[in-house]
């Protein structure tokens, strides 16, 4: 099967279906929604090649990705999302967070268009 | 630049606010938020947004103050001039706009079709011959004050406001002007209802001595630091009805393993970082004292807009009342485009770290509202470096005093 990343980051294509999602507010969502062990193990999958991956997208600008391209950004925009649960908190949910359906994104950076 | 010692007696610096405790009425009686309202909400300039969001004539906003129940369109019109309405059709009252911003040549009433030019004078009445004596004139769009800061757009509701905005804003105005306010293009925007005193929430942004508390999992070792173990400010400076603090951070602070790639891959240093863009020209008012532990600067424009401006990007919080115990909190990031793809990586850091520590203060905000309504809390003792909040108990209650001594 061919692989929805780019060359040299197939293997983090059990990944894909879980953690390339639509946008910011789905990101939240689904950390919101899943297991921490789940988060827990995306974040250690990640971590080793997270320096290489940004150093490759760093080659590239917003707005003239291939897809491939763009499911490897969104991989990271996840990692960013689940960053603070596994280093700030130990679990998904802010310690005695304000319920974050109280606090809508209603407005958000899209993930891979060109910015001026 | 030094590394300065955090200091003592702030407070005695302006003696006119005293030292003592205040009483608490103000932050929940029903009676003192009527009174406000008509004081303070109806009368100080508020900000509606910025120049960016309609660059182009015919590009408009529509920004909702619900304090009021009232609805604002922002609109550029066709000789590049900024004006301002009541968003409502002269003919029954409906709301004329309904999306939040787009670009028109015309304005069209989704009721009857009432149509308005960008100017706001109405230019269109279908089926006008059936109408008895209808002076267009007195039918255009009810006008609104408006004004410009450094690209933020400001309204004022009074009919004849007392001031202009420059005069509003004043020193505090005058001592940001020039920071890159208009490269933080990339935005982000999160809305909420927290059920606490609009006072309350624009307090719990101006001080830090909570940070090594209630943010001990998130930015207490940045913003703070082993260094600075109460959280203690930089500095306080209260100008007019405006004040700032400027806020540490810890210049040795080692991130974490996905924050330090994010910090590494950001298009400028994050708000939660703790550190700084030497490159970035800071303007006399930002880190006024120039200490070489400075991370950030809060600062609140009177009555429910502040400003949370760091060297790389800044982030504004505004404050709706809607009763004396609710309140709608706008909070908008501003963030320099990114000049790669990784650097959406590091804007993404920034944005969910901003929003996980402050979702760590809405619930505090909404057990003090209980608390206060209860009755249990009837002062508030402040420390040193609560000075910001002291200022603002007295700016309020002096101008509602001064609203009602003038208009008695």
């Amino acid at each position: 099967m061919d692989s929805a990343l780019p060359p040299g980051f197939e293997s983090l294509d059990p990944y894909v279906d879980q953690w390339v999602l639509p946008d910011s507010r789905a990101r939240h969502a689904k950390r919101l929604q899943l297991p921490y062990a789940e988060i827990e193990t995306f974040y250690h999958a990640m971590l080793p090649l997270a320096p290489r991956i940004l150093e490759y997208l760093s080659q590239f600008s917003l707005g003239d990705l291939t897809a491939a391209q763009e499911n490897l950004l969104k991989l990271m925009l996840s990692l960013a999302e689940i960053g603070p649960a596994v280093e700030w908190y130990g679990q998904g949910e802010v310690i005695d967070g304000f319920a974050a359906d109280k606090f809508a994104l209603v407005e958000q950076v899209p993930d891979c268009a060109a910015q001026r | 630049m030094s590394a300065q010692p955090t200091p003592a007696n702030l407070t005695l610096r302006y003696p006119e606010l005293g030292t003592g405790p205040v009483p608490t009425d103000v932050y929940h009686e029903p009676d003192y938020y009527a009174r406000e309202l008509e004081a303070i909400f109806r009368r100080a300039w508020l900000c509606m947004g910025r120049v960016e969001q309609i660059s182009e004539p015919g590009q408009f906003f529509v920004k909702s103050i619900e304090t009021f129940e009232m609805s604002i369109l922002v609109v550029r019109g066709k000789d590049d001039e900024i004006r301002a309405f009541h968003n409502v059709c002269q003919h029954r009252g409906n709301h004329l706009e309904l999306k939040k911003s787009g670009q028109c040549q015309v304005f069209r009433c989704p009721f009857h079709g009432w149509a308005y030019a960008l100017d706001g004078k109405l230019a269109g009445v279908p089926d006008a011959e059936a109408f008895y004596d209808l002076d267009r004139n007195a039918k255009a769009l009810p006008p609104v004050h408006v004004d410009i800061w450094e690209g933020f757009i400001f309204i004022n509701l009074a009919e004849q406001p007392a001031t202009t905005l420059t005069e509003f804003l004043g020193q505090q105005g005058q001592d940001l002007v020039g920071y890159p306010f208009h490269v933080g293009t990339q935005t982000f925007e999160y809305e909420g209802r927290v059920k606490c005193n609009w006072k309350c929430m624009v307090d719990s942004f101006c001080e830090t001595y909570h940070v090594p508390v209630l943010h001990a999992n998130s930015v207490t070792d940045t913003l703070a630091g082993p260094d600075n173990p109460f959280g203690r400010v930089i500095d306080v400076r209260l100008k007019g009805p405006h004040r700032t603090i400027s806020v540490v951070g810890n210049m040795s602070y080692q991130p974490n393993p996905v924050q330090g790639l994010a910090f590494q891959h950001a298009p400028a240093p994050s708000i939660t970082s703790g550190s700084v863009d030497e490159s970035t020209v800071l303007p006399r008012g930002l880190n006024e004292t120039r200490a070489d532990n400075w991370s950030i600067d809060v600062t609140v424009f009177f009555p429910n807009w502040i400003i949370v401006i760091g060297s790389g990007m800044y982030f504004t919080h505004q404050m709706w009342p809607v009763g004396p115990n609710e309140v709608i909190w706008q909070m908008r990031g501003f963030m320099r485009p990114a000049e790669n793809a990784a650097q959406r990586f590091g804007q993404e850091n920034s944005m969910v770290e901003l929003r996980d520590a402050v979702l760590e203060d809405g619930n505090t905000l909404e057990r003090i509202q209980r608390s206060l309504k209860q009755g249990l809390i009837k002062e508030f003792v402040f420390h040193d470096h609560e000075l910001a909040l002291r200022h603002q108990y007295h700016t309020v209650v002096n101008w509602v005093a001064q609203f009602e001594s003038a208009s008695a």
